[in-house]
């Protein structure tokens, strides 16, 4: 279980990492939405051109929320296959196929 | 100033004896018209053409003409002018106090994914993607290159269609899907290596299975360079993939690209009334998704008989295949796309309910790229020939434009999309389900399950159990049907 250890450790701060990144990407998703409201209270063609570009980038930084989670939720996947002692044997598994 | 107002009215008064006599001639022309018109036997009179082109309607009475005229099959664009799929008779159920709205400060979770399974899934930030538009045998290089720059500014993806790997397609595509084709033109892995998601094309809703041709005539050398083509060389998609002979070949191809690549693999067929067993296929051979073509598909050109007469209509194959995926327990698992006619938002989201986990997008998306430039084309070409391989007005499109007009158009429609998603109180695309919508049809009811909305929920069991006699002749029809089919 020991020469796990340093993994373990890896994966804990990659899962810890995802989660701030996670939490940035929906604030800024939640920025960017207002700015699209805001943007577009003027009459004016390019700035609703940019608020449009606003609005994609909100989505795409909400699908990065999104995408962080799942991240995440397979890194706890691995940290728990570690404990259970079941990395070692799918390793094991996979070379002898 | 007085002067010009003097001199403008000496014009008028010399144009005004020019205008009588205009005025006389059209008063005398329509004044005979009429009258032969009222005089003349019906079999010699011009009138005759009215009734006689709304029996046969004035697209196919132009395409009677134009087959009398070429002696080939009229290669017609754009898909068939025929709306199949009832998605009016559909409609979603806002919610007010059951049920709270969505607030409007909660954003509407729009992004979806493609091949969950794969090593490498597909996420894409909207449920709209653009679809299978080849370059070359459809559509210029600049009209892709404005597709993939569109797509990628809304974080989606778009389709290589049946051709070979365009360089600046790909540079300007964050997520592009290839189709392994039945050309072959995409089939060797320094190409599907490059693809973010894999399509194999073994059909089209417009076109079914049937081989298709470009002549050689029509194929310049940019052309030739993307699909490997000698000059003189046809480009040639047959109805049978290469290699692929057998269910077991398919399956085959499925694992080898799978392994090879990492990347979703999925099926993509035209629609048809044999649509369980080909899904019986796709689910054995564990494809990460399918995408379904319904009749109402468009093409760059292809024959009427095969756009008008052949395939199922999108709607019913979108509730029959979800039924099936549920059935056998790999609903979401195997990813649904459904494609063929989806023209407005309201139908795009009606799809995603029914159980889509993403749409493609083709005429509407063109006309949104053609929108403002159309106006390079009218009135002496048509607007697709700005956008069409072979179209005379392919160097005046403005890229950039279109693209814009295109990311525009893309976000109107997903913001209509959210909008639906507040009032019935969800905060995701994908969580939208049948069960937000009614149907005011009782055969869409019985046959997809949506509630109808004439009688109250609990209402439903009793209101067919009523109507059984009505529903009789269709099932006697239905069982004979299946009887003919073993």
């Amino acid at each position: 279980m020991d020469k796990y250890h340093d993994l373990k450790n890896t994966l804990s701060y990659i899962h810890s990492e995802l989660n701030r990144v996670e939490t940035m990407a929906g604030t800024l998703s939640a920025i960017e939405r207002d700015h699209y409201n805001k943007l577009t209270n003027f009459d004016h063609r390019e700035l609703v051109d940019i608020a449009v570009e606003e609005q994609n980038a909100a989505r795409q930084l909400g699908t990065m929320k999104h995408m962080c989670l799942a991240m995440a939720e397979k890194i706890e996947g691995i940290k728990n296959a570690i404990d259970r002692g079941e990395l070692g044997e799918s390793a094991q598994h996979a070379e002898t196929h | 100033m007085p002067l010009t107002v003097v001199s403008l009215g000496r014009v008028l008064n010399m144009l005004k004896p020019i205008e009588n006599f205009i005025r006389y001639v059209i008063n005398e022309t329509v004044d005979k018209a009429i009258t032969r018109a009222i005089r003349d036997q019906y079999t010699e009179n011009l009138y005759e053409m009215i009734p006689a082109t709304r029996k046969v309607g004035v697209t196919n009475l132009m395409e009677i003409v134009m087959r009398a005229n070429q002696g080939t099959p009229v290669s017609r664009p754009l898909g068939s002018p025929l709306h199949l799929s009832p998605w009016e008779k559909i409609l979603f159920n806002p919610v007010h106090l059951f049920r709270l709205p969505t607030p409007e400060n909660v954003g509407i979770r729009t992004s979806t994914s493609i091949g969950h399974r794969a090593r490498k899934p597909m996420t894409l930030s909207i449920p709209i993607m653009i679809a299978a538009m080849s370059f070359g045998g459809a559509l210029s290089k600049s009209t892709k290159i404005a597709l993939a720059k569109a797509a990628s500014a809304a974080g989606t993806a778009t389709n290589t269609g049946e051709a070979g790997l365009v360089e600046e397609e790909r540079e300007a595509a964050q997520l592009l899907i290839g189709q392994y084709n039945r050309g072959g033109w995409m089939n060797t892995p320094d190409k599907y290596n490059r693809l973010d998601a894999i399509e194999i094309q073994l059909g089209q809703g417009a076109q079914g299975s049937t081989p298709q041709r470009t002549t050689s005539k029509n194929i310049g050398e940019d052309f030739r360079e993307v699909f490997g083509l000698k000059e003189g060389e046809d480009a040639l998609i047959h109805s049978r993939l290469p290699g692929v002979n057998s269910k077991d070949d398919f399956i085959q191809l499925v694992r080898r690209l799978r392994d090879e690549t990492g990347v979703p693999i999925g099926l993509k067929i035209a629609a048809t009334h044999h649509l369980e067993k080909e899904l019986q296929i796709a689910v054995e051979a564990d494809v990460d998704f399918v995408t379904l073509d319904g009749a109402e598909g468009g093409t760059h050109g292809g024959s009427p008989t095969l756009q008008d007469d052949v395939g199922l209509p999108t709607l019913f194959a979108i509730t029959r295949a979800t039924e099936f995926f549920e059935r056998k327990g790999v609903f979401r698992d195997i990813n649904l796309i459904a494609t063929g006619g989806l023209v407005t938002p309201g139908q795009m989201l009606k799809a995603i309910a029914l159980g889509a986990d993403g749409v493609y997008i083709g005429t509407a998306a063109i006309m949104a790229l053609v929108s403002e430039q159309m106006v390079k084309a009218v009135p002496f070409e048509p607007p697709t020939s700005l956008v069409v391989y072979t179209g005379k007005l392919t160097d005046k499109l403005d890229i950039d434009l279109s693209a814009m007009n295109l990311v525009r158009y893309l976000n109107a429609c997903v913001m209509e999309m959210e909008q639906v998603a507040m009032t019935l109180g969800k905060t995701a695309l994908t969580d939208i389900s049948k069960s937000d919508l009614c149907t005011i049809d009782p055969f869409i009811a019985k046959a997809s399950g949506i509630q109808l909305g004439y009688v109250a929920p609990e209402n439903q069991d009793r209101f067919f159990e009523e109507t059984k006699p009505l529903f009789h002749p269709y099932e006697d029809q239905a069982e004979e049907q299946q009887t003919n089919l073993h």
